[in-house]
């Protein structure tokens, strides 16, 4: 059976057919799908049947897995991190965000299932950081090209603690997790394009900026990512298999249910996210 | 013969009071160059116990260039060279906004003598804020960024809020005509001293040339939140026979809608030579 790599949208998402995952992951077809990630940035598989631990090993195939930086209260594998809400509304996700920023090296990607859904609601909307940052006006990309800014886990995290969906301590995750600077704009490590790099979520403050010109500027920046020109929303069903791809997409989960939502996530390692280099850019 | 006069900061940054300069008397070329002096320092001069009328107001302004008629301003009957601020509800006139004067002209007024006739007994001071300031106090990259833009200029906005408030004369459509939107640099260079200065205020400034909209508005709502920085102004208290000179090219300025009495002042605008740059 060929696989067929249908785009949603100008600029993001694709819908994948074609391939089971558990059964077909031949080295052909991982490289396939790695170039159909590059591509479209998120792919959307239906149709599939999987458990967490075939879960887990599509993710393998893909890169080495990262365990959850902050481990969510559930007996499963450790690969795992299980997402289970029912009153979704401003507890994070619910916001633009790229996962685990405020870590050193964010995940490359992650791997999305759903276990159960709620009667009507909980969409994924993605949005491409590529597209976000080519929107810019030249000078603002010339602004942002220069900057960086820092990440703190501090705002997820004591949202996560207040809605129960962490046991872990404030303090002690603090000090696992200071605060770490990347680039406002990374240059992807494998496509080599300028991917927009700060989220509502972790992105506390640019670097070398004033107060009031980094408020400005980032609240700026939150806004314009919300444009649906850079975005594709993805509804699920529980034969669904989200693959994005952190480096260059943030993600919204749709607060607009009240009845019990679960997804696993199996992340994969990154590597520390790297900026424009003036020394060899030609411009 | 050359007056004697000592000069009071009265903050880090902007405006200082003159003392001992009696402004009804004739000023000789030694004064107006101490005093051109003094305006290129403060950028805002305040005198205090002046008895000047109209015509003093006139003769003192040509010291230091001719007299403009503004575009669509009310002006003493008979006397267009002197312009007539004459306020009891100013909420809604747009002079407590802060602006520089008729930046929509391909050359602004170089300054503006104002002069206090009839006060509210509390209320009515006039801010002021250094454009020089407001652009040193910015990042070296948000300086830089905005060194590579422009800005649209239109009198349309408050043109129409002082048809409203019963404050022009001439019709909207003439002065429209004869003023058409224009483009003036975000960040321009003094021209005498040639330091840089922030040029975009809340009355005139309608969008940044060349980048998308949601980009032009927030950095100008970013930069019209800057000059409301008190670190940036000087404040004024008026008096009976207090007189202001100020250079409008690197000022903005802020009437205080805070009096309900009526309150008249006379105003005599300098023409300016410079196209900002």
């Amino acid at each position: 059976m060929t696989i067929e790599i249908q785009s949603l949208t100008a600029v993001i998402g694709a819908e994948v057919r074609g391939v089971d995952l558990a059964t077909e992951l031949s080295d052909i077809n991982v490289r396939l799908l790695r170039g159909a990630l590059l591509e479209n940035l998120v792919l959307v598989f239906r149709d599939q049947d999987l458990t967490p631990e075939s879960h887990i090993a599509v993710a393998r195939a893909f890169g080495e897995i990262k365990h959850p930086p902050v481990a969510t209260a559930h007996g499963g594998p450790p690969e795992i991190n299980v997402l289970d809400q029912t009153e979704p509304r401003g507890e994070g996700a619910d916001a633009w965000h790229a996962d685990n920023t405020y870590t050193s090296a964010p995940p490359m990607g992650s791997l999305l299932r759903v276990l159960q859904l709620p009667g009507v609601g909980g969409d994924t909307a993605f949005a491409s950081m590529y597209a976000a940052y080519e929107a810019l006006s030249p000078v603002m990309r010339e602004l942002c090209d220069e900057l960086t800014a820092v990440h703190d886990v501090t705002r997820s995290i004591v949202k996560a603690i207040a809605r129960g969906h962490s046991t872990a301590n404030l303090a002690e995750i603090q000090a696992k997790f200071p605060p770490v600077e990347h680039p406002v704009v990374i240059v992807h490590p494998e496509t080599g394009r300028r991917a927009l790099f700060v989220n509502v979520n972790s992105t506390a403050r640019i670097v070398g900026l004033r107060e009031e010109e980094s408020d400005m500027l980032l609240r700026f920046l939150f806004e314009h990512t919300k444009s649906p020109e850079f975005q594709v929303r993805v509804k699920w069903d529980e034969r669904s298999l989200v693959f994005l791809d952190n480096r260059c997409t943030q993600h919204y989960a749709v607060a607009d249910y009240h009845e019990r939502r679960v997804l696993h996530r199996v992340a994969i390692e990154g590597k520390p996210p790297v900026g424009i280099d003036h020394a060899s850019a030609s411009s | 013969m050359t007056q004697r006069f000592s000069s009071e900061r009265l903050s880090l940054h902007i405006g200082a009071e003159l003392k001992g300069i009696d402004l009804a008397a004739a000023l000789d070329a030694d004064d107006v160059s101490a005093i051109r002096e003094q305006l290129r320092e403060h950028h805002v001069l305040f005198f205090r116990d002046q008895q000047v009328d109209a015509e003093a107001l006139k003769t003192l302004a040509r010291h230091f260039g001719s007299i403009d008629v503004h575009a669509f301003g009310r002006h003493l009957e008979g006397d267009p060279e002197v312009g007539l601020l004459d306020q009891t509800k100013p909420e809604k006139d747009g002079a407590n906004r802060w602006h520089t004067d008729s930046t929509f002209m391909p050359q602004p007024p170089f300054g503006t003598i104002l002069a206090a006739v009839t006060l509210p007994d509390i209320g009515g001071d006039t801010s002021w804020a250094s454009n020089h300031a407001a652009y040193d106090r910015l990042s070296p990259q948000i300086q830089e960024m905005l060194c590579k833009l422009s800005a649209t200029h239109d009198v349309s906005g408050p043109l129409l809020r002082a048809v409203a408030g019963g404050h022009s004369v001439g019709s909207i459509d003439e002065v429209r005509a004869q003023w058409p939107p224009i483009s003036h640099p975000v960040v321009c260079r003094h021209p005498e001293t040639g330091r840089p200065m922030l040029f975009v205020n809340s009355n005139f400034t309608t969008h940044i040339n060349g980048i998308p909209e949601a980009e032009s508005a927030a950095l100008l709502k970013f930069l019209f939140e800057h000059i409301r920085t008190p670190e940036l102004q000087v404040r004024f208290r008026w008096q009976e026979g207090s007189v202001v000179l100020w250079d409008n090219r690197c000022t903005q300025h802020y009437a205080s809608a805070d009096y309900q009495e009526r309150r008249i002042m006379h105003r005599v605008t300098i023409a300016g030579s410079w196209a900002p740059n």
